[in-house]
């Protein structure tokens, strides 16, 4: 049984699921399939939040190295629970604590700039990442990098003036035109063979798993 | 900044001082950093199982569970993953995962194979010089290069010959027009990310410390 | 003496003429500003007073491929219904159902001529009536005659999709049951996977861990399971040399499942008392707070190897470089387009949408697997040919005018076009 089940459930649920999308009566399962996943994914919280809790707690006894932090963790994450479940701060038990009170606070002053902070840590390593790129290993390596470059470079006053000296027939080659061009061609040649390949991809791999061919994650003694 | 209450202004330093932990970390790993990060996750991770509690739990079950029956099965399903916790009978948690692969394989198969596979497919047939002969001699080679790179590209992808001789000459055209693509995604990325340092740093020299007016 | 009398006779005319002219103009002038101002206000009050022009040809038809809960309907507006200066304010539908109440179902702006009605039932039958309104009057249309909606079991407008799905399908699964039969088949080397077992290698030579960093989606994306088809080898290679696997998510049922999935490969590699649930551990939902997290996992572990597989968004680039700058081999691969660049200038290998989909095939080397390669090749082949034959179609079409090419181009062309 511990082997079939699983199977079968992912079977029918995967046949089913082709089915919403061609025949109307089986259409709104679609929907609820995604609805059902919505409420897993709260329950398997328990387990993820559960074993934050626990890897922490365990630090902190064993004393692990950097236990310090563990406790910084786990006081956030206890006085976020606490904040946003008992609506600490809020006006009424019916009020929107994404808007007021000590869980909204939080999410504003330390939640939301540590987002930013990080997002915008991507220019540092966009950097990086450019010289990188830039230092171009092989040929198709050389290719990106002068794409990437014409693309820099079309985005910003400076390929303007490097080229807006051509004459008016050779306007095409002019670098902020060129730019366009390539968004426009070469770019979505690549998006478009990519798309097909990643669309028969998953057809693919999507029939291996319904079809039970790979099960990896059903652990191995379900089949 | 004047106009700021003191818990305000203290909201201010707080976003300031764990903004500057997290730009530590360029220079190298460092209690500060640690510090930062354990406040981020332990913040984050809280904020997110109240934000499902109430929005999937409360709104999308508990508020509609007496009318529609088949909430329930989501809720049972979700209470099956829970056994994993009990462990002679975890295997039950496998039959939730079961569900959750089959659906997720079904709704994405047909939903990639029309968005992505189909609609790049009847996207690239078109006339070479334009409906009518309307093409510019810049839009004939642009279109000849999107159906020569679409073709090479997929070309690239297949597995079942091996890249030599013309085929293999073919995919390597198909490799460069991907390179090109991929040169033209990280100028374009590159452009987009410094515009969010640039907000950042408005952010510590206008909001924290005053200095941009 | 007469002309003189008449010179002298006609002097009164001329003085008559002279203030009679003005006095006509005069006249006339009154007349026509009287009828003028006697018009103006006609005109008002023949506006105010002409009925308001009700919609005309209303239908109400079964709306097609449902499941028997739509009606269309389709009216021609009221001729008052002019853009700009139309006297038509709105429409309003009005439904009766089982010749009960009428009963107001919706209020659309002028101009709209069709209304989709939704949420009916198969065992009722509805009539409709439009009412145009306008600041000073209403219109109403004519009562429908009474519909009930049927139901459809197949879409059948999607034919063209069910066909692709079972040539597309079918390919695979002929595939896959002529390697079930033992038949050899070729599948080209992918760098990329190659490389996965030397990467396991040097981590077992270095004595380091590895890390898995399966992407930030949930177990509703295709990405996160094709990484956790991968996982599934790179599981059961970790348990044979015996190294260390280290596995934050950012997801708890993603968690859930790369857990069983790296105890299948400790089974299955005949180890499973040395797999642990530590192997596996939730950091967080929050996309950056992850990232800081595995950020500081690779600067204080040092893996010797990292894996970047599954759905990666703008931290792609982060842990890149992150990686990179811990000296790890790393190999990442993503469906994502706007992030491959980044892992190809930062990562040793990486595989390009669809070589993620094909990895755990390639890598578990069965195959019934490796077929399931093979019949999405015929796939890329569909797709190959139609867009040579319609692309020569269609500029044949348009350089000599035949209309039998424009006609076989856009019979290709449908056959790709999925509509609602």
């Amino acid at each position: 049984m511990r082997r079939e089940i699983p199977l079968i459930i992912t079977i029918s649920v995967g046949f089913l699921a082709i089915l919403s999308f061609f025949s109307p009566p089986f259409e709104p399962l679609g929907e609820d399939f995604t609805l059902f996943f919505d409420i897993i994914a709260v329950f398997a919280f328990f387990l993820g939040g559960g074993n934050l809790m626990r890897v922490h707690i365990d630090k902190l006894i064993k004393r692990k190295k950097d236990w310090g932090f563990s406790i910084v963790t786990l006081v956030g994450f206890l006085v976020m629970l606490v904040a946003g479940l008992g609506k600490i701060g809020a006006e009424s038990i019916t009020s929107d604590i994404t808007r007021e009170g000590l869980f909204s606070t939080l999410y504003y002053n330390v939640h939301l700039p540590l987002g930013s902070t990080m997002y915008a840590l991507l220019a540092f390593f966009v950097a990086s990442a450019s010289y990188r790129a830039f230092r171009a290993k092989n040929r198709e390596a050389t290719v990106l990098l002068i794409a990437a470059f014409i693309i820099l470079l079309g985005s910003t006053p400076i390929g303007q003036m490097l080229t807006n000296w051509m004459p008016e027939g050779m306007s095409i080659l002019e670098i902020p035109n060129l730019a366009v061009w390539i968004m426009s061609s070469p770019n979505l040649a690549g998006q478009r063979a990519i798309m097909i390949g990643i669309g028969l991809g998953v057809v693919s791999m999507s029939l291996r798993l319904i079809l039970g061919i790979e099960r990896t994650y059903l652990g191995k003694d379900s089949g | 900044m004047e106009h700021l209450t003191f818990w305000g202004h203290f909201g201010v330093w707080v976003a300031a001082f764990l903004t500057l932990g997290i730009y530590s970390f360029l220079y190298r790993d460092n209690p500060w950093y640690k510090f930062t990060e354990a406040v981020f996750i332990g913040i984050s991770a809280g904020y997110w199982v109240v934000v499902l509690f109430f929005d999937n739990f409360y709104g999308k079950f508990w508020v509609g569970r007496g009318e529609e029956p088949m909430l329930w099965i989501g809720a049972i399903l979700g209470l099956m993953m829970l056994m994993r916790l009990v462990p002679k009978i975890g295997w039950i948690a496998r039959w939730p995962l079961a569900f959750i692969v089959g659906a997720t394989s079904g709704l994405w198969m047909m939903n990639y194979l029309t968005s992505n596979a189909m609609s790049q497919v009847q996207s690239t047939i078109m006339p070479l010089f334009g409906e009518g002969f309307g093409a510019s001699f810049g839009e004939i080679i642009g279109n000849l290069i999107i159906i020569v790179g679409t073709f090479t590209g997929l070309i690239y992808f297949f597995f079942s010959k091996e890249h030599k001789g013309a085929f293999g000459a073919t995919a390597r055209v198909g490799i460069w027009g991907l390179m090109i693509t991929f040169g033209a995604m990280f100028g374009y990325t590159v452009m987009s990310r410094m515009s969010l340092l640039i907000g950042r740093v408005d952010f510590i020299f206008r909001d924290w410390l005053g200095l941009i007016q | 003496m007469s002309p003189r009398r008449s010179t002298t006779g006609a002097r009164p005319p001329v003085l008559c003429s002279c203030l009679l002219i003005p006095l006509v103009f005069f006249f006339l002038f009154l007349t026509n500003s009287a009828s003028l101002a006697q018009g103006e206000t006609e005109v008002v009050d023949t506006t105010a007073t002409t009925p308001l022009a009700p919609v005309t040809s209303l239908l109400a038809q079964d709306f097609k491929y449902d499941d028997g809960d739509k009606l269309m309907l389709t009216w021609v507006p009221s001729i008052d219904d002019i853009p700009v200066t139309g006297r038509v304010t709105a429409y309003e539908v009005y439904q009766i159902c089982n010749n009960g109440e009428p009963h107001r179902i919706a209020e659309l702006l002028p101009e709209v001529s069709t209304f989709r009605v939704e949420e009916l039932h198969r065992d009722s039958s509805y009539q409709f009536y439009v009412l145009a309104l306008a600041e000073d009057a209403s219109a109403q249309s004519v009562v429908t005659a009474a519909i009930t909606p049927e139901q459809e079991w197949l879409k059948w407008n999607w034919l063209n999709l069910m066909v692709m799905t079972i040539v597309v399908c079918g390919a695979v699964m002929v595939f896959i049951k002529t390697a079930t039969k033992g038949r050899k088949l070729f599948v080209r080397k992918i760098a990329g996977l190659e490389a996965v077992d030397e990467a396991i290698g040097r981590a077992t030579e270095m004595g380091r861990p590895i890390l898995y960093i399966p992407g930030i989606n949930d177990m509703d994306d295709v990405q996160t399971l094709a990484s956790l088809t991968i996982l599934g080898h790179v599981a059961e290679q970790v348990a044979n040399y015996d190294i260390k696997i280290r596995m934050p998510v950012a997801r708890s049922l993603v968690m859930t499942a790369a857990r069983e999935t790296i105890k299948a490969g400790y089974q299955t590699a005949g180890r499973p008392d040395a797999y642990t649930d530590d192997m596996v551990s939730y950091i967080t939902d929050e996309q950056f707070g992850y990232v800081a997290a595995v950020n500081g996992i690779m600067v204080r572990e040092k893996p010797a190897t990292v894996f970047l597989l599954g759905a990666f968004f703008a931290e792609s680039l982060i842990l890149a470089e992150t990686g990179n700058s811990v000296g790890a081999i790393q190999i990442a691969g993503t469906a994502r387009p706007a992030q491959l660049p980044f892992f190809i200038a930062a990562c040793d290998f990486t595989l390009i949408g669809e070589e993620l989909f094909a990895a755990s095939a390639y890598l578990s080397d069965e195959p019934k697997a490796l077929g399931s390669l093979k019949g999405q090749d015929v796939g890329k082949g569909i797709a190959m040919a139609a867009i040579i034959i319609g692309v020569t179609l269609t500029t044949l079409a348009t350089l000599t005018g035949a209309e039998w090419m424009s006609s076989a181009t856009e019979l290709i062309r449908s056959w790709f076009v999925v509509t609602d």
